[in-house]
């Protein structure tokens, strides 16, 4: 699986940001994104801290703007008081929110094992 | 199969298979009388078909637990089954019983079928999943009983683990809440009260230690994950949904006329219920990832994968969706409630049975994993019916949220007729995607009787560089 | 989940966790049960409307219907159709005597139950009764259900 052994604190710092990640997309958006970007700060490039918390923010940036600006748009376009705005909105956000929560589950448990999200 | 009697499962599992089919036709029944109102009518209104379709269900998924106990139990124990001819006898009972009451739902108008059951006596029908005549219920507490005494004296009589331990807590109390099924008060909010505690004690409470322990069993055997580290995750999943789904069960009561006091509690603690979902899928995706041995049987694998993100999806995510009170003053009783129903007992109990079907069947037939191209077949099975019951899932919430703005949220709301008209566009492609659904387990199906190579499994090396 | 956190303390949470919330449950179903005479409608449970419950079950209305929200989501909601009908049992027992024995081409109809006037009468009361139930913020939102 994988070839280099990671040495333990870059592993817990990866875990670190994962975990970060995965809450700033759940149950404690905004503050789990600063400290996410705190770890970020304390890692090296090429390293797998590194990667992860690069990986977390990247997940957060697209998640943001794929959920917020689509559903802006959506809103905008479709027009606040149109049922048909509030079908494609609650759908769309609901489970494209989730694509994301499962997809960062799976960085999070990959970060753990100190691996890169596919080897 | 290390265990003679551990072959009993198979019986278990075909009956289950054949059921499910009888379900799945019936749903494309109902989902073609939501758009063509009198099709069948009268043979088989719509309230018939919906019995069968959710009685069928209940059958097949306790068909398939049963199934699932009688596999694993004499393995985690060390032993043979305390009684295989019990188990025997009891599965041709329950496969009667269950036919019979089919048929009598089908054959004779409702109402007459309480009267020859003689429902008077001990009046218990005519409630939502407890459709039953009263002497079928009986049929069940015997079967359960007999069903438990069997698992549990093999248990108790050989090595016990966290997993038999865990099972059998949840089959005792799916036994016990059962019960309450016969408390029939003429009180509307009392039955109603009570009858939750058979209904979401259940399905979200004793079935999910139930569902927890068969994926704790099948993720130890094929991915090798050292047992100490299973137990664990299992323990504090389980805790985690009885932690919320005990007091959760307040989400029932928010409209019945129960006690305000309810609408917070139920808030609360429900919206805690995805915990547990959440944290299984966390432990599956951990113990594939950090796996010693590549089973030959990766469809077991998919499974085992895809029932703990779908059941998360599906009652994690899609019962967060309408929990809270303020939201749900809106939601209760439109089709948001099917669209968390149907993805959430596929994803948690259809999928968990499937997964243990997948992982046994095979060894129950001589060989380690199906060949490589019955497992392809039963991965494109698992995708279509699986991706279905989302769009299943999906255009439901659609109608739901349609059916709330125009008749519950508007200023000049609309009649519940006039709104199904203007929702029917859903109607008919959950229709479309049901159809899919059929197609899946058709080819599911197909899968079992595909012939080719045996795969063997490649030496089960064990990696040194884990880190623990 | 790493040496820190022993199996050991899992269980623990389980069984403590179960239990004390279990009874935390059952407290609540004893306090529920004492406090529901104030909202639960009981004074009008008449032996008519017990009949009446009787024949709602029999003829698995829930199948189709649902009551306080609660059963299949085919047809309109019961629990407030008292008040939709104008608050006249006449108008629910017409309206149940008047469907059509073979349905509606292409719609979905109620089927024809052949109630006699006394079993008419003991639905409606049911109807009324349920109807009666104090609810939490009234629900149903608004009169259609």
């Amino acid at each position: 699986m994988k070839s280099v052994k990671t040495d333990e604190l870059q592993i817990k710092r990866a875990s670190d940001a994962a975990l970060a990640s995965l809450l700033n997309l759940t149950i404690l958006p905004v503050i789990s994104f600063i400290a996410l970007l705190l770890i970020h700060r304390k890692t090296q490039a090429d390293t797998i801290d590194h990667y992860h918390a690069v990986l977390g923010v990247k997940i957060n940036v697209i998640a943001a703007v794929v959920l917020f600006l689509v559903s802006a748009l959506m809103i905008l376009l479709g027009g606040f008081d149109s049922p048909w705005t509030w079908v494609y909105v609650i759908s769309y956000f609901t489970i494209v929110h989730t694509i994301f929560i499962v997809f960062a589950l799976w960085a999070l448990v990959r970060a753990w094992s100190g691996d890169r999200l596919w080897s | 199969m290390k265990y003679e009697s551990q072959s009993i499962a198979k019986l278990y599992f075909i009956a289950a298979i054949g059921l499910f089919v009888g379900q799945i036709l019936f749903g494309v029944i109902l989902g073609l009388q939501y758009v063509i109102g009198d099709f069948l009518f009268p043979e088989i209104p719509f309230n018939v078909a919906r019995m069968v379709h959710t009685n069928l269900l209940i059958v097949w998924l306790l068909f398939g637990f049963m199934g699932a106990a009688y596999f694993l139990v004499p393995e985690e124990s060390e032993r043979e089954l305390y009684a295989p001819w019990l188990a025997k006898l009891m599965f041709w009972i329950f496969l009667v019983a269950g036919a019979l009451t089919i048929l009598g739902y089908l054959l004779v108008p409702y109402a007459t079928l309480a009267e020859i059951t003689m429902n008077d006596l001990l009046p218990t029908m005519g409630r939502e999943f407890l459709e039953q005549p009263t002497i079928t219920k009986i049929g069940i507490v015997v079967v359960l009983l007999a069903f438990i005494f069997n698992i549990g004296m093999t248990i108790l009589t050989g090595r016990k683990t966290v997993i038999t331990l865990v099972l059998l807590t949840g089959l005792v109390g799916l036994a016990v809440f059962f019960l309450f099924s016969f408390y029939n008060p003429h009180n509307l909010v009392l039955d109603k009260y009570f009858w939750w505690f058979v209904v979401h004690l259940w399905v979200e409470g004793v079935w999910e230690l139930i569902m927890a322990s068969l994926l704790a069993y099948v993720l130890i055997k094929v991915t090798g994950v050292d047992r100490e580290v299973i137990e664990k995750w299992l323990y504090i999943i389980i805790a985690m949904a009885l932690i919320s789904g005990i007091i959760g069960t307040g989400h029932h009561f928010f409209w019945i006329g129960a006690p305000d006091y309810w609408q917070w509690l139920g808030s609360v603690f429900s919206a805690l219920e995805p915990i547990p979902f959440f944290m299984m899928t966390l432990f599956a995706f951990n113990v594939v990832n950090k796996r010693r041995r590549d089973h030959p049987n990766k469809a077991a694998t998919l499974w085992a994968l895809g029932t703990a993100v779908m059941a998360f999806l599906g009652a994690g995510v899609w019962g967060f969706l309408h929990t809270l009170a303020p939201v749900n003053f809106y939601t209760h009783g439109t089709q948001i409630t099917a669209a968390h129903g149907h993805m959430a007992f596929y994803g948690a109990y259809v999928m968990v049975v499937l997964t243990i079907i997948s992982y046994s069947m095979p060894i129950m037939r001589g060989r380690e994993a199906a060949n490589a191209r019955a497992q392809v077949v039963e991965m494109w099975s698992f995708w279509l019916m699986t991706v279905s019951m989302v769009f299943i899932t999906l255009f439901l919430t659609g109608a739901g949220i349609l059916q709330v703005y125009l008749q519950r949220y508007s200023e000049d709301p609309m009649s519940f007729m006039a709104t199904q008209e203007k929702v029917e566009i859903f109607y008919w492609m959950r229709e479309g995607a049901g159809l899919i659904f059929l197609i899946g387990l058709i080819l599911y199906i197909i899968s079992f009787f595909v012939k080719g190579e045996d795969v063997k499994m490649l030496g089960s090396s064990v990696s040194i560089e884990e880190t623990s | 989940m790493r040496e820190t956190f022993t199996k050991g303390m899992a269980r623990n949470i389980y069984y403590g966790g179960s239990v004390f919330f279990f009874l935390v449950f059952i407290g609540l179903t004893v306090d529920t049960v004492q406090t529901l005479p104030k909202t639960d409608n009981r004074e009008n449970l008449t032996e008519e409307v017990v009949a009446g419950k009787r024949l709602w079950e029999h003829n698995n209305c829930i199948g189709c219907h649902t009551l306080l929200g609660e059963g299949a989501y085919f047809a309109p909601e019961l629990g407030n159709v008292y008040t939709r009908f104008g608050e006249s049992t006449e108008a629910i027992k017409g309206f149940i005597k008047s469907r059509p024995v073979d349905g509606i081409p292409g719609r979905r109809s109620m089927p024809q139950f052949n109630f006699t006037d006394q079993e008419l009468e003991e639905i409606a009361q049911f109807l009324k009764y349920a109807d009666g139930i104090k609810v939490a913020r009234d629900w149903p939102p608004n009169i259609q259900g």
